[in-house]
């Protein structure tokens, strides 16, 4: 099934309804934010007698208006608003709220603060020196890493460095608060998580839950920027919403948004790692140290999900992976697409790059010989999860065969040697085939649950609402059609409904790549209760004639009402009762098929979908449902480091040719080729858009995407002018994505995988093959050519002239 | 107000989106109609443009495109996956609607759109969510011959008699508060002279797109107070003046200069290709990127080679400064106060010179320059390989564009084999004193004008190659 995005004729004329399209009520106010400016201060004062006498400004806000001003996903450790130390340049320190836009701005270049400077933590190593960590370090560990390593006929050490990357949604963070009666509060934001956003606006302004109803519409991207990080800005819009009664707008410019919120983690990470003169890996010691930024936000569980990536496709029999967060003064970091996976992916593949160019084999050889194997001891992760449904060595092998990996590199060889010895071509070309092995769950088991609520109306129109939030990915056509499928319906006869938190509770982010898995299966189920009730009257219908039927009879009550009895369903386990093809169940002999209702065994006799709905209703039948779901099995104990950690791995690979302007050091993308294993996708369309704009995004945080601070800690690329994303120009001339039938995993609802986040670990492809594009030099004869991440054009010029920046670096005022 | 403001907050138009508020991600791409320039329906960012300076223009938005049926722009980007999070959508839209509008006007023999002219025209729409390749294919796949013409829909007969009415009266907008904004566009020069020498604080605003930027981000020295000269026909004007120059009027667009270059100076035409987004260099003039005096704008570099001269117009009438003598300093230019650039004069090179540009940045489109730089060569009689004259400057490389002097009368009369390239290399290296900041560090700004250079001789020997 290759259907459009639900929202994509609204997204195309400009009707789609974001948060700040919403139109203004009277009485709204704007609110803007004062930022700190210093990285680590004492706040001793805080002024603001001018900004309140500005025309049109109504209030400054300031932590102690809170309730309780303290929130945090996993550790309540960060304050709404900067109360007596700011803790990073750029965090919000009171809230400005006016009549127009131009006074709210003008009102917080008025207020004024007085700081103490403190020094600041501006480094993973400045933060190590001072022992300056979140939570204590983890462990992941099999066999003993250090005496194999010490064993081991081969060795190397190093050092990765990986640097942060914003989000760069289109739309900044936004949200409206509207105060209601009783003291309740509306919330309107761009959250990937509205049951959060809407437990820290209660915490905030001390209300109980019940008076907070969160919506979310939709997201004009979120990419986990807005899993943790948009609960803030709710909080502050319903404060100056309950302290004035008025409704209230936080949007945030691109610049404010930049600066105050969190990035992807930076990490740097120390490796050992042993192996033998075939390159086959024997021991892997890595030390992880992340950057956490001021506040622990989720940094713990991405540092976790990086320490289980670690191996990505590889089976290594002796490891030890120990991770530490650290604290430091930068904006709080955050979830971003793959979480920590791709730093440890990163890392594994510059190791196996490494241990080939140090045995001098082929990198598609040494990935090959270490990969896990289908069955058996080396089918198993450092954490003790067999490796199921192994896609791995077939991706590999059809990658590397479909897109004439062989032929590509001969061709690469004799390119590099030609420009190397003063042809007219003054690049080098680098070639990466890299698989990826994504686990899908939480590692966090609570958050593995899900619930729905389906409502059929009486013209057999249905409204499902969930958990998920619709921030591109696609999560509601996938609803709509899991939903219509089993009421054998067409799509648009299902719409799904603003993710609000009064209609779903206690709902987990829309994050991990789990929406639809978990979302999809919760309203499956709920489908399925009242299908199974619906089939049983279609049951009885059918044996009686249609003038006693409900809809002629029920008002005068002349026929006895027909009951349904009570429905069977597993919620454990989303396959049970359904056929694996067509993923549909079937209950009481009944099928649901376009639009209409029979008995297999009698297709001729039939009604519609509506009509039964309509009797349902008439014979007093609920047509409402709600399911929970709820993923079994998980089992990873995080003190222990071991145990099964996901339900399934979604799986692919990606080769990338490069080419390195040796004059510039310029990059591109010649070819880039993906297969992917993405299951039984539920709509390939969207499936595949996943992939595309996944990798395009990876490549801009290996490639161009620098985060720019000063020696203050001030964040001095916030904005398109001095952010790089990819621009279309950017991608691949050669490029295309592929999907691996797989039919064999069974995992989740109908052998459907989660698509959001793996495909961007696979744009690593990019970034070894400049590695690879460098190591032809000379001078990286012996050693290997370590880049950073990302490989920017200035990184990857000094990777080819290290002498020429070492004698400019030296003596920077030569030849003044 | 900034255009993106008005619609969205006065006339509840939310379809155009505001992400970045500098021009820089197209989300809030709009289509302008201006007849004074000849220009019809061209995107351009409503972030960065006061509504007063659309004073004689015709505007369409993606809510203006709505009638009760997708467009087959609309359609295919539906159909094709085009559209995730639906935020950048609606400027994909408006260029893409903005890029068929031309085709259908200059060249309506192709059935298809081709992936390259996609690409040039979506240079300065950013997407985060789709990569780009099904907005390619969506575009690839709209049938053009079911377009229906912008100019049909919304540029009658009637609207365009009614525009050029508007742009023959002088705009005089004042706001009554003191300190308030104003904006006078003046319909001859001489009246424009004469309201500068009157208010000499009074900001000339081109397109204005760098003082958009100031105001949006709530900087200082975005000024109030503004003169346009967009109602002044003869400053849209190119033409040759004098032997082998160029005269290029203050309110020609680096889009119009690419068109009136392609085959004069196809180098220059190339690397306008490179700089700023179609949106920006639709409205965007020569004069702006010259007199707002960045280190790193893209133009100044070949200027410099081509002998380029600043016309002034003020008070006490006109004068010519050369380029070289005109940056003063870091954003400094000899203009003085209540004077206006007219125009620019330049060399168009001969047939016996060679010209080379470069520009260096993060990101190859759409990106500011690291390091850009500018040769032009004249060799010595036929056979020879000694250069007769070479001219060079660099941008990124010290507070204001810089012409290498010292470089070049080293290089004068010299065949540039490897020796003399590492002597001129350290001439260089000596007139140069670029600085670290976020664009790239003082190092790599060394290595890179220093390999410029080296590819520069690098091709003037292989083009002497027999």
């Amino acid at each position: 099934m290759n259907e459009p995005h639900t929202s994509a004729r609204t997204h195309v004329t400009g009707e789609s309804e974001f948060v700040d399209d919403r139109p203004a009520t009277r009485g709204e106010l704007f609110v803007e934010l004062v930022l700190s400016a210093h990285a680590h201060a004492r706040i001793k004062a805080i002024d603001p007698s001018k900004a309140l006498r500005h025309p049109g400004v109504a209030a400054v806000f300031t932590a102690g208006d809170f309730h309780s001003n303290l929130w945090g996903t996993i550790f309540k450790d960060q304050p709404l608003l900067a109360e007596q130390v700011t803790a990073y340049h750029g965090e919000p320190v009171a809230l400005v709220a006016a009549e127009s836009r131009e006074a709210a701005r003008a009102g917080r270049s008025l207020v004024e603060i007085d700081y103490e400077p403190l020094p600041a933590l501006l480094s993973i190593a400045a933060a190590r020196t001072a022992n300056s960590f979140i939570a204590p370090a983890r462990e992941i560990a099999r066999g003993d890493a250090k005496v194999a390593f010490l064993a081991a006929p081969r060795r190397l050490e190093g050092r990765i460095v990986i640097r942060g990357a914003d989000h760069f949604y289109l739309e900044n963070q936004a949200s409206i608060a509207y105060p209601r009666e009783d003291g309740q509060i509306e919330v309107h934001s761009s959250s990937q998580h509205p049951t959060e956003t809407q437990h820290v606006v209660a915490h905030a302004l001390g209300l109980s839950y019940k008076d907070v109803v969160c919506i979310v519409k939709r997201l004009g991207g979120g990419f986990g920027g807005k899993e943790s990080q948009a609960a803030p800005f709710a909080a502050y819009a319903a404060l100056v919403a309950s302290k004035l009664g008025r409704p209230a707008r936080v949007i945030l410019s691109k610049d404010d948004d930049m600066v105050i919120t969190g990035k992807r983690n930076p990490f740097e990470n120390l490796y050992k790692v042993g192996f033998d003169h075939e390159g086959r890996l024997l021991s892997l010691e890595v030390e992880l140290y992340s950057d956490g930024g001021a506040y622990a936000d989720l940094s713990t569980s991405i540092m976790e999900r990086a320490m289980l990536h670690c191996d990505n496709a590889y089976f290594i029999p002796n490891v030890r992976i120990r991770g530490q967060v650290c604290r430091t003064n930068f904006h709080p970091h955050t979830a971003f697409r793959g979480f920590g996976g791709p730093k440890g992916v990163a890392t594994i593949e510059r190791i196996i790059e490494e241990v080939a160019h140090a045995v001098g084999r082929d990198p598609l050889e040494i990935r090959k010989l270490n990969c896990y194997a289908p069955e058996g001891p080396r089918a198993v992760t450092p954490y003790g999860q067999t490796v199921r449904n192994n896609c791995l060595p077939k991706l590999l092998d059809r990658l590397a065969r479909d897109s004439d990996y062989a032929a590509r590199r001969a061709r690469i060889r004799r390119h590099n040697e030609e420009s190397l010895s003063g042809s007219d071509s003054r690049t080098l070309r680098g070639l990466s085939l890299v698989p990826v092995k994504f686990g899908i769950s939480f590692t966090t088991r609570f958050l593995n649950q899900a619930n729905a609520l389906v409502l059929v109306h009486r013209d057999g129109s249905i409204q499902v609402s969930t958990g998920a939030t619709e921030m591109g990915q696609g999560v509601n056509a996938k609803l709509a059609r899991l939903v219509a499928r089993e009421l054998g319906l067409p799509r648009d006869h299902v719409r799904i409904m603003p993710t609000a938190t009064d209609k779903n509770a206690n709902t987990s982010p829309t994050a991990a790549s789990s929406g639809a898995d978990l979302n999809g299966a919760a309203a499956v189920l709920a489908t399925r209760k009242i299908k199974a009730r619906l089939s049983e009257l279609a049951v009885s219908l059918l044996e009686i004639p249609e003038s006693r039927w409900a809809r002629h009879t029920a008002g005068l009550g002349t026929e006895p009402e027909i009951q349904v009895g009570p429905v069977a369903i597993n919620e454990e386990d989303p396959n049970f009762g359904a056929d694996w093809e067509t993923g549909v169940a079937s209950y009481h002999g009944m099928r649901f098929e376009n639009g209409s209702v029979f008995a297999a065994n009698s297709p001729k006799r039939h009604l519609s979908f509506a009509a039964l709905v309509n009797e349902a209703y008439h014979h007093r039948i609920s047509l409402s449902e709600h399911a929970h779901y709820r993923i079994p099995g998980l089992s990873f104990n995080k003190l222990t480091g071991q145990g099964d950690a996901f339900l399934y791995y979604t799986q692919g690979a990606a080769l990338s040719e490069v080419s390195v302007n040796l004059d510039t050091g310029e990059l591109k993308v010649l070819c880039a080729r993906i297969l992917m294993d993405l299951g039984r996708p539920v709509n390939s369309g969207i499936d595949l858009g996943q992939v595309t704009g996944a990798f395009i995004q990876g490549m801009g945080w290996v490639t161009t995407e620098k985060l720019h601070y000063n020696a203050r800690g001030a964040l001095l690329s916030h904005a398109p002018s001095t952010y790089k994303i990819p621009s279309i120009q950017d991608t691949p001339r050669d490029f295309q994505v592929e999907l691996l039938p797989n039919n064999d995993s069974r995992a989740s609802l109908n052998g459907m995988k989660a698509v959001g986040e793996p495909p961007l670990l696979l744009a690593l492809s990019v970034w070894t093959a400049a590695h690879d594009a460098l190591k032809s030099l000379e001078a990286y004869r012996r050693t290997y050519p370590r880049l950073e991440l990302p490989a920017t054009q200035e990184e990857l010029l000094r990777g080819i002239f290290p002498e020429k920046f070492r004698h400019w670096e030296i003596r920077p005022g030569a030849g003044k | 107000m900034m255009l993106a403001d008005y619609l969205r907050l006065e006339r509840a138009l939310t379809g155009t989106k505001i992400v970045c508020a500098e021009g820089d991600c197209g989300a809030c791409s709009v289509l302008r109609a201006f007849p004074l320039s000849g220009s019809l329906f061209l995107p351009i960012n409503s972030c960065v443009i006061r509504v007063a300076q659309l004073d004689g223009s015709s505007i369409v938005t993606v809510d203006g495109l709505r009638d009760g049926k997708l467009t087959p722009i609309q359609d295919a980007i539906v159909r094709c996956h085009g559209s995730q999070c639906g935020y950048c959508t609606p400027g994909f839209v408006i260029t893409l609607t903005g890029l068929v509008e031309k085709r259908l006007r200059s060249d309506a023999s192709r059935a298809r759109l081709e992936p390259k002219e996609i690409k040039n025209a979506l240079t300065g729409n950013l997407c985060r969510c789709t990569g780009y390749q099904p907005i390619v294919e969506a575009a690839v796949s709209v049938p053009l011959s079911e377009c229906v013409s912008l100019e049909e829909r919304f540029f009658p007969k009637t609207r365009q008699t009614e525009l050029r009415k508007i742009l023959k009266t002088p705009l005089a907008l004042a706001s009554p508060e003191p300190g308030g904004f104003s904006l006078h566009a003046p319909t001859r020069l001489a009246d424009a002279a004469r309201l500068l020498a009157r208010d000499p604080d009074a900001r000339l605003i081109g397109a204005g797109t760098d003082l958009g930027v100031l105001h949006n981000k709530g900087k200082s020295g975005g000024g109030t107070r503004f003169v346009s000269l967009h109602l002044i026909p003869e400053l849209y004007r190119i033409r040759r003046s004098g032997r082998g120059r160029l005269w290029v009027g203050a309110r020609v667009t680096l889009s119009e200069l690419r068109t009136a270059l392609k085959n004069r100076i196809p180098e220059f035409a190339r690397f306008l290709d490179l700089f700023a987004s179609p949106q920006i260099k639709n409205v965007a003039t020569l004069i702006g990127n010259v007199g707002n005096a960045s280190p790193i704008a893209d133009t100044p570099p070949f200027l410099l080679v081509a002998r380029a001269t600043v016309r002034l117009l003020g008070p006490k009438g006109g004068r010519s400064v050369p380029l070289e003598e005109f940056y003063l300093g870091y954003r400094q230019t000899a203009a003085r106060r209540g004077e206006l650039i007219l125009a620019i004069e330049f060399d168009l090179p001969s047939a016996s010179e060679r010209l080379a540009l470069y520009k260096v940045s993060q990101r190859k489109d759409l990106d500011i320059s690291g390091v850009n730089a500018a040769f032009r060569v004249k060799k010595g009689a036929r056979g020879t390989q000694a250069i007769q004259e070479i001219r060079i400057a660099m941008g990124g490389v010290a507070a204001v564009p810089l012409r290498l002097r010292k470089t070049e009368s080293f290089l004068a009369g010299k065949a540039l084999d490897p020796e003399t390239a590492r002597q001129a290399l350290e001439i260089l290296q000596s007139e140069i004193n670029p600085i670290s900041d976020l664009r790239g560090s003082a190092a790599y700004r060394r290595v890179l004008a220093e390999n410029l250079f080296l590819r520069f001789a690098r091709e003037q020997s292989g083009e002497s190659r027999p």
